[in-house]
């Protein structure tokens, strides 16, 4: 068999044999070495003179050099040197980028987008190539390729990868157009190629599932979703499916066949009547055969009532605490600089400020009047509003109004010396103004609900903390939060939290309200507006969120062919029914994972999955947004690993993984994700190697799974699950409701971050290339990477990190942070200056495009982490290099070599 | 006699409870075939779980009294756990976990339900055997 560069093996292909010239080999060859070599040359001449070059511990890629510190190091194996060295770039080993081709690929195609011929034929990319050059004509087989899990390091470029290609039979779809399949931004599934048994798939132990994120947010050049506007809506008789790209026409095309139950229906009168010019329109023209994602105006008959203008209500904290911290003044500066961005295109967008501590402040803004009266309703045990009118009102009417009113709140409550928190009454307030229409609370809130409903006490308790009973702190305090979160529901109410304690808020009790009415909780913890980086924070996201577009009086229903159900739901919504979704407001960017059974056998050559989301836009149209996805059905155990998308994997065991924290134990959490990962490598190794079940001295898993298990280790080590008796019970809550709402290109930094190496970038990156600013190769999760005179960056899509080595040049230094030396640079929340140097631009830009280039609202923040700075900061952002060992935790070589262990039979956990 | 008209209303508890069980069932069904909603379903159980729990926790306690050693032995377990659902904060349906538990909520209602139409037969036997001693 062939041996590669990087030493893998490919031992076995139960399928075919491998396109000449297409080894999945995720190094490079060797012929690049030599650029790389010069480049870092380069380098260390720009940063310390030519002379720099003689002096091994300066040369960047020549050798490695690890940081001095107990901290980085992992403890040497036996069998981890080989493996390190293959990590690490060494003398005489290929480069992991070619300054020509690899940046082009990072700033590539994204997810879903057919691998580029070019891309494709670069010798790097053999697994493109094995995705993308299969045989014309026919349907195209998956082919499987086996990698040895021991010798082929984890390699960040492949999770940026589209998924395995979806190979329908042909003529399974009436449209050519590439569109006509769902983009995996919107829905991808765990599997593209689906098993016709259920015991087919419980023999693959590959869970089915997908991942859905419906209204995700749209990038600067991308095709709005296309509208269909003469509200002639087919749909199946039976089944209540909305006619899509994968349906036949049937009986002269006077009907059309279902695709997902058989059904013959008829083909609407108008249906090829073109009612903008009134004259015969072209069938096959149609938006809704021809695209995947699409919306639909909705007739009458959708609609229990007309379309309710969209409402904002704000409760703001205006305690002591929440003065003091800045926290009031930043929120209505924000909210009075994002009126214009507030969506009001229909001039009906409501609007309400409550204020309350331990009594409530409504605001009555009359239209037209500059000064707006406070009322106080110091009884909130029952609350009521005290007034009937002008408390919600009319953004546009009120403007003025509102605007002198945002700019007072913060000077009227200045001298508030009273603590404590009313937010419960406060909740039961807003909604009271709004639960006629429907809307969106927003809550600032800067303590623990103190008083009222829903009040709240301290019960962190730091002796708990990595016991059993942890998962008790994580979960909700009071039964309030749940019931209150129904009755919203109810009323098509969404709640957003925006938490700022500097103590203990009780984020697991407070996320429930966002987690059941399709909000999101946003945190910020020790929150203190004088430190401007956290005021820029705040105010970047709230007026995101302020100026989203959002769906409002959302239902969503996912439909799926005959013999498939969608078994169990993740994320931020409430089940109304057996399979349908309530969710009140839903926002850009949330991702939600529906696990599917096989009930029966599955008889088609393909299937398909429909998700209809039924809404009204915030700009007071009744619509429904579609989403079809079709795929191929296999009979084949191969075909099946060959399909699975890893991505899609992770983005599931992170759902399940928090459910199960939940209702068991942390550690059942851990237990059960890593167990599952075995369950697959086990099940591999004995259908698809020749070893069998007997102990085998490689750990193989399939070419497109391959980063599964760093996906996975990276979930066991992220703050949500990790195994730790440190993270405070608010730090946990919180990153679990981002690990079951996150979609997944913002889910999968979360937990496998990316890490540049800024000091030896190549020329381009930071510059502005043809898909904007070019980026740096990311490397390995690993400190082996990690230089003393070098500067890194580390980000999740939540923090960045900027890593200074200790022996960085003075240079470097004054280049970046405008400052002599190292030791006069201070760690902590920063913000970079932009300063007159390439250098300093070429960093600024890559850390603008790693804040752009995700989805969501987040704005991370910059930490400057020295090399032997604070030791919490320094182990907080070394902690992202989960390739390392650290504390109970294992190193990935660790985790691998006790995953074959596992898989032969011996050992216990990871 | 005491003891045959203990049988003989223990009977008719068991009877009403093995009823209430059912009414549970069906009411699980319904919600999984869409003809009732998570929310409605929880108001209306979780009024009943509490009484259910209280006639056969008091049914027991009879037992006991009485000295009815065996019909309390059988009874024990389950008012030890119905106790310690209740203390836990656990004997009430949630509406936003419903859909994730009902399998688990359906299973233990059938175990219930079988052990109620164990323990009528039992109490109808006992009553017969009373009333048999008594008339000897
Ligand atoms: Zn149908």
């Amino acid at each position: 068999m062939s041996k590669t560069a990087s030493g893998r093996t490919q031992w076995e292909i139960p399928q075919g044999a491998p396109v000449q010239g297409l080894q999945p080999t995720g190094s490079p060859p060797p012929v690049q070495h030599t650029k790389r070599r010069q480049y870092a040359a380069g380098q260390t001449q720009a940063y310390y003179g030519a002379d720099g070059l003689a002096d091994p511990t300066f040369a960047g890629g020549a050798q490695q050099q690890p940081v001095a510190g107990g901290q980085l190091f992992t403890p040497g194996l036996v069998g981890e040197h080989q493996f390190q060295a293959q990590q690490g770039q060494q003398p005489g080993q290929p480069a992991y980028y070619q300054p020509g081709q690899e940046p082009e690929y990072i700033n590539g195609p994204a997810y879903g987008q057919p691998p580029q011929p070019a891309y494709a034929q670069a010798p790097i990319d053999a697994l493109a190539g094995q995705f993308g050059q299969m045989g014309m004509g026919g349907q195209k087989q998956f082919q499987l390729y086996t990698t040895n899990l021991l010798t082929s390091p984890p390699e960040p470029r492949e999770l940026y990868r589209p998924p395995p290609e979806i190979r329908l039979p042909p003529n399974s779809c009436i449209s050519p157009s590439p569109l006509a399949n769902s983009d995996p931004s919107y829905k991808r599934s765990t599997l593209n190629a689906i098993p016709t048994t259920a015991s087919l798939l419980s023999k693959a132990k590959v869970p089915l599932a997908l991942v859905i994120t419906p209204y995700r947010s749209l990038k600067e050049g991308e095709e709005p979703v296309p509208l269909v506007t003469d509200t002639v809506i087919a749909r199946c008789r039976r089944c209540r499916t909305y006619i899509n790209p994968y349906v036949q026409f049937i009986d002269g095309g006077n009907r059309w066949r279902c695709c997902m139950c058989n059904m013959s229906n008829e083909v609407p009168q108008l249906f090829d009547w073109d009612q903008v010019r009134n004259q015969p329109g072209d069938r096959w023209a149609r938006a809704e055969l021809n695209h995947s994602v699409i919306e639909f105006v909705a007739p009458t008959e959708y609609m229990v009532r007309p379309p309710q203008p969209a409402v904002y209500v704000f409760l703001i904290d205006v305690s002591h605490t929440a003065v003091q911290s800045g926290m009031v003044a930043t929120a209505t500066r924000t909210i009075l600089e994002n009126l214009d961005r507030i969506p009001d295109e229909d001039q009906r967008t409501k609007v309400a400020v409550i204020c309350y501590d331990v009594s409530l402040y409504f605001f009555s803004l009359p239209p037209g009047s500059t000064d707006p009266t406070m009322l106080v309703v110091s009884d909130i045990d029952d609350v009521f509003l005290p007034k009937p009118t002008d408390l919600l009102v009319n953004l546009a009417e009120a403007r003025t109004t509102l605007e002198s009113l945002l700019g007072r709140i913060n000077d009227m409550f200045q001298e508030n010396s009273i603590v404590g928190s009313a937010m419960g009454p406060a909740l039961q307030a807003g909604f009271k103004l709004m639960s006629p229409i429907g809307g969106k609370i927003l809550v600032l809130s800067s303590s623990l609900p103190s008083v009222g409903a829903g009040a709240l006490k301290n019960r962190e308790d730091p002796k708990i903390l990595g016991t059993a009973k942890e998962s008790g702190l994580l979960q909700a305090a009071s039964p309030f939060y749940k019931t209150f979160a129904i009755e919203c529901s109810r009323a098509h109410v969404s709640v957003d939290m925006f938490l700022f304690s500097a103590g203990y808020t009780d984020v697991a009790s407070l996320a429930c309200l966002p987690h059941y009415t399709s909000g999101q909780t946003y945190y910020y913890p020790a929150f203190n507006a004088a430190r401007s980086e956290d005021a820029l924070k705040f105010a970047h996201e709230l007026g995101e969120v302020l100026a989203m577009p959002i769906m409002l009086e959302a239902v969503m229903r996912v439909r799926a062919s005959r013999g498939l159900r969608m078994a169990s739901f993740h994320g931020n919504f409430f089940v109304r029914s057996t399979d349908l979704l309530a969710m009140p407001a839903v926002p850009q960017d949330q991702s939600y994972a529906i696990e599917i059974q096989i009930d029966e056998s599955i008889t088609t050559p393909f299937v398909v999955f429909q998700t209809a989301v039924l809404h009204t836009t915030c700009y007071g149209e009744r619509r429904i947004r579609v989403i079809t996805l079709a795929l191929p059905t296999t009979t084949n155990l191969s075909e099946v690993y060959a399909s699975a998308d890893q991505v899609a994997l992770a983005t599931l065991f992170a759902n399940k993984a928090v459910e199960r924290a939940l209702t068991h134990k942390l550690e059942d959490s851990r237990d059960y994700i890593f167990q599952k990962l075995v369950d697959i490598l086990v099940s591999y190794k004995a259908s698809m190697t020749s070893g069998g079940a007997g102990a085998s001295a490689q750990l193989a898993i399939s070419e497109n799974l391959k980063m599964l298990p760093v996906l996975v280790l990276g979930l066991l080590k992220n703050v949500g699950i990790r195994q730790s008796a440190q993270i405070p019970p608010d730090i946990r809550a919180y990153s679990q409701s981002l690990l079951t709402s996150l979609p997944s290109q913002l889910l999968i930094p979360y937990i496998y971050p990316t890490f540049y190496s800024l000091h030896n970038m190549p020329p381009e990156a930071g510059t502005v290339g043809e898909n904007g600013i070019i980026l740096p190769p990311a490397l390995p999760l690993t400190s082996e990477r990690l230089e003393r005179h070098g500067l890194f960056l580390i980000e999740d899509g939540q923090t960045i990190f900027l890593y200074v080595g200790r022996d960085a040049v003075p240079q470097l230094i004054m280049d970046v942070f405008n400052l002599p030396s190292y030791e006069v640079l201070r760690g902590g929340k920063t913000t970079l200056p932009v300063l007159e140097n390439a250098f300093s631009q070429r960093v600024n830009a890559v850390i603008q495009k790693t804040r752009e280039s995700r989805r969501g609202v987040y704005y991370p923040h910059l930490y400057v982490v020295k090399d032997d700075g604070e030791p919490p900061l320094r182990l907080w952002a070394l902690s992202a290099l989960i390739q390392d060992r650290a504390d109970v935790l294992p190193s990935y070589q660790q985790f691998v070599s006790s995953l074959k262990d596992k898989v032969n039979g011996i050992g216990g956990g990871y | 006699m005491g003891a045959a008209w203990l049988f003989l209303f223990a009977v008719f508890m068991a009877g009403a409870l093995l009823f209430g069980m059912i009414f549970f069932i069906v009411n699980f069904s319904d919600l999984e075939s869409d003809y009732l909603n998570p929310v409605d379903l929880c108001n209306k159980l979780n009024k009943l779980v509490v009484p259910e729990n209280a006639v056969h926790g008091s049914l027991a306690i009879l037992f006991l009294l009485s000295g009815q050693w065996v019909a309390f032995a059988l009874n024990a377990p389950l008012v030890a756990y119905n106790v310690n659902k209740i203390i836990n904060k656990q004997h009430t349906y949630d509406a936003t976990e419903i859909f994730r538990t009902i399998d688990k909520h359906k299973k233990q209602c059938f175990i219930k339900a079988g052990f109620y139409l164990f323990c009528f037969f039992y109490y109808l036997y006992r009553m017969i055997a009373a009333l048999v001693a008594e008339s000897q």
